[in-house]
């Protein structure tokens, strides 16, 4: 469990962060959730499918990175072998807070910028520091605050991206069966992506609605992210 | 002269009527606005009875093809999920008696009868938690799905209990806004014949006479067009089924997050049994007794006492009494009439038949739907075949839960087992399944409203035994029926370990929905 705490001068003028990649940083995981806006970038490398959230039911966008859990089969001991990470791991160990009074809905008005203090990234005496001699942010500092504030933005915009085509009837289950190079079977489940017919058959308004919020290219992106899912499979050893 | 079927004028809106309404139009409504034209007509002052609280699993098969959000319904019914039902106290009437009638078949149960083996050697299990999970979820109090499972699909089959009221208005409003039907309300003064004798008309109050083609009758233990107008004759069943009054109350929970049972409890007492259903916001909880064997003084002192544990003053909540007058009319289907609901019959709820009867019923009427006059006495013949047979078979299955009894405290008990108030057709059967476990073949027809599992539950969780054959069992079957219960152990463990409290389930459904997909 993480153990966020709101980020502060105060309490962590000594605090920096470990920035290396690899599984002991958290970057084993075989399903990343990812915004939208991210698709264009992803799409050169990971398959981008949806699948329900097993607390709420409700859709979410996520690239697979493995077929279990603990499984990134992007990974090569601490290297990434795609240019591109997820927003949602770049910006660990960093988190979005809520600064809410009752009454209050937690929003991008009483943000906070928080740390899980859990982290194996957090120490005192390796890594970036959180802020220069002086106080002010750290040049790595800076760059999380433009990744969270890109990670709230993107969210808002998948939930309303993804309600859109649940409304279109536009989801469906992808039958994923797999042949593993060593010839072992399995099923993956729970995965859905996008019903090109459906899609294709749009017309008029609708069509026009989705293309204009780009939401038709988001499809389309998801659709052709489905043909890295025999690379994943020929990475499985 | 061929006269088509065009005018449907529904009369009474209950759950029987907006079922019945709903079921026709989502077949035959048409995009150009061709279908049926159908018309409801309700009174605005005589109450619905709405106790019809239990159902079958079928009623997720009729919402859906009404095209009912499931989220919805479960949202505004004050809907929980039902798995069965538990029988206390009726085989030997200690405190520690019981069994389940679950919804889930015993494993396998198209291709291996389990019971031979399970009779063999039970391990130390009851029959239905030896052949399916369902009892072990049902004493959990889980949920019959996740919340990611889509909406109508399950992980372990599933019924609902359902607040009747609000359920006829949620039907209401679907079918007035999303099929077509049209909604009048006003009082049905009098009934208008044709030279023929089929019904022309119903006179109304304000908006003068209602001609149709089809009528159907559902004003409840009213019967007014096919009881009243038509004069089609009642069967009491009574000399079978004993049950002739129910004292019905209203119970809230404890607190906002006690647990809903996933099942309904029925507790047999001195002269009948109590049934407990667990809505979302309410327990809905009654009496049904025998005026002959008992008092109404004892039997609100039985009630009182059963809700004693859980509310302070059971006293204070106000109950309503319900005659009940078991059996049904000689034929359902007279002339261009036919009677769906309470206005065809009723039985004690012991096994939720209400609604599933209204539900067959109108699925029948859609299905078969006569396109012209001359096709409607035939259709009628069938249907009033078909359903004659489906409530001789109800009546059966009620009664043999009172069959296998040991209870002697009451003459309710001893009297029910008398061979004079048992039907030929199953003391046929009993005498069988001395000899035979039930299977597929005892119950053989295309319109079967209990399949073999439904009686191999209830005789073997009452301890009914049927007698090793001569011939045994081969070795191939007994590895078959090992392989099946093996399978079950594993399917239990899987599903204990994955799904989440009853309570907990509709929580989320209410705040997050389900999916369609």
């Amino acid at each position: 469990m993480a153990r966020p705490e709101m980020l502060s001068l105060e309490a962590h003028k000594n605090t920096r962060i470990i920035t290396a990649r690899g599984a002991a940083y958290g970057d084993n995981v075989h399903m990343v959730p990812v915004t939208a806006r991210e698709l264009p970038r992803l799409v050169v490398d990971f398959p981008v499918v949806m699948i329900k959230n097993n607390e709420t039911g409700q859709f979410e966008l996520t690239v697979l990175l493995g077929f279990e859990p603990g499984e990134n089969l992007y990974l090569e001991d601490d290297k990434w072998t795609t240019r591109y990470i997820p927003l949602h791991l770049q910006r660990q160990p960093f988190m979005v807070g809520f600064q809410t009074r009752k009454g209050d809905d937690p929003g991008a008005k009483n943000a906070v910028m928080s740390l899980d203090m859990d982290s194996n990234r957090v120490s005192t005496t390796e890594g970036e520091p959180l802020f220069l001699e002086d106080g002010k942010k750290s040049p790595l500092l800076e760059r999380m605050d433009g990744i969270l504030s890109e990670l709230m933005s993107g969210t808002e915009l998948t939930k309303v991206f993804l309600a859109k085509i649940l409304e279109l009837e536009l989801i469906e289950p992808a039958q994923m069966d797999v042949t593993f190079p060593s010839g072992k079977k399995m099923r993956y489940d729970g995965v859905y992506t996008v019903n090109a017919e459906k899609l294709a058959a749009l017309e008029g308004e609708q069509l026009q609605e989705l293309h204009k919020r780009g939401f038709l290219q988001a499809c389309h992106i998801m659709m052709a992210s489905l043909g890295q899912f025999n690379k994943l499979i020929a990475r499985k050893k | 002269m061929s006269s088509i079927i065009a005018r449907v004028v529904i009369v009474g809106g209950g759950t029987a009527g907006w079922i019945t309404a709903g079921t026709i139009a989502a077949q035959h409504q048409r995009e150009n606005g061709q279908g049926l034209e159908i018309t409801l007509v309700e009174s605005p002052n005589v109450p619905i009875i709405g106790v019809g609280e239990g159902t079958w699993p079928t009623m997720r098969n009729t919402l859906k093809k009404m095209g009912v959000r499931e989220t919805d319904f479960i949202r505004e019914c004050n809907v929980a999920f039902k798995q069965g039902a538990r029988f206390s106290r009726w085989h030997t009437g200690k405190p520690d008696d019981y069994y389940y009638h679950p919804l889930v078949l015993p494993q396998g149960f198209h291709t291996a009868n389990l019971a031979p083996q399970w009779l063999e050697d039970s391990a130390g299990l009851s029959f239905s938690k030896a052949v399916c999970p369902q009892e072990y979820l049902c004493e959990r109090g889980l949920a019959p799905k996740q919340i990611t499972t889509p909406e109508y699909a399950a992980l372990a089959n599933y019924a609902y209990h359902l607040n009747a009221g609000t359920f006829s208005k949620f039907l209401q409003k679907h079918c007035t806004e999303k099929l077509g039907v049209r909604h009048v309300l006003d009082d049905v003064t009098q009934v208008n014949s044709a030279a023929n004798g089929d019904i022309a008309s119903v006179s109304t109050k304000a908006h003068g006479d209602l001609a149709g083609d089809l009528f159907i009758d559902c004003t409840g233990f009213k019967s007014l067009l096919l009881g009243e107008h038509l004069g089609v004759p009642f069967r009491s069943c009574k000399d079978v089924l004993f049950v002739d009054t129910a004292l019905a109350v209203q119970v809230p929970y404890a607190s906002e997050d006690s647990p809903i049972a996933s099942h309904t409890i029925s507790t047999a007492q001195d002269a009948g049994w109590i049934w407990d259903i667990g809505l979302s916001t309410r327990r809905g909880v009654g009496h049904v007794y025998s005026s002959a064997h008992t008092t109404e003084e004892r039997a609100r002192e039985q009630l009182s006492a059963y809700l004693r544990p859980e509310v302070e003053n059971p006293d204070l909540l106000s109950t309503r009494k319900i005659p009940i007058n078991p059996g049904h009319r000689t034929r359902f289907w007279e002339k261009n009439c036919v009677a769906v609901g309470l206005s065809a019959g009723f039985l004690e709820p012991l096994e939720a038949s209400a609604l599933l009867l209204v539900e067959i019923s109108a699925a029948m009427i859609a299905e078969q739907f006569p396109v012209n006059r001359q096709a409607m006495d035939i259709i009628a013949r069938r249907f009033n075949d078909t359903f004659l047979y489906r409530w001789d078979r109800i009546i059966d299955f009620l009664k043999l839960h009172y069959l296998l009894s040991e209870r002697t405290d009451n003459a309710f008990w001893v009297d029910n087992r008398d061979p004079a108030s048992v039907p030929d057709s199953l003391q046929e059967l009993m005498t069988l399944w001395q000899y035979h476990h039930p299977w597929h073949d005892d119950f053989d027809r295309a319109v079967e409203v209990f399949p073999a599992a439904s009686y191999q539950y209830v005789l073997y969780g009452m301890g009914f035994k049927t007698e090793p054959g001569h011939l045994g069992m081969s070795g191939r079957s007994r590895e078959v029926a090992r392989q099946y219960l093996q399978r079950n152990e594993a399917q239990t463990r899987q599903l204990l370990d994955s799904l989440p409290g009853n309570r907990e389930l509709l929580n989320k459904i209410h705040k997050y929905g389900l999916q369609q997909i």
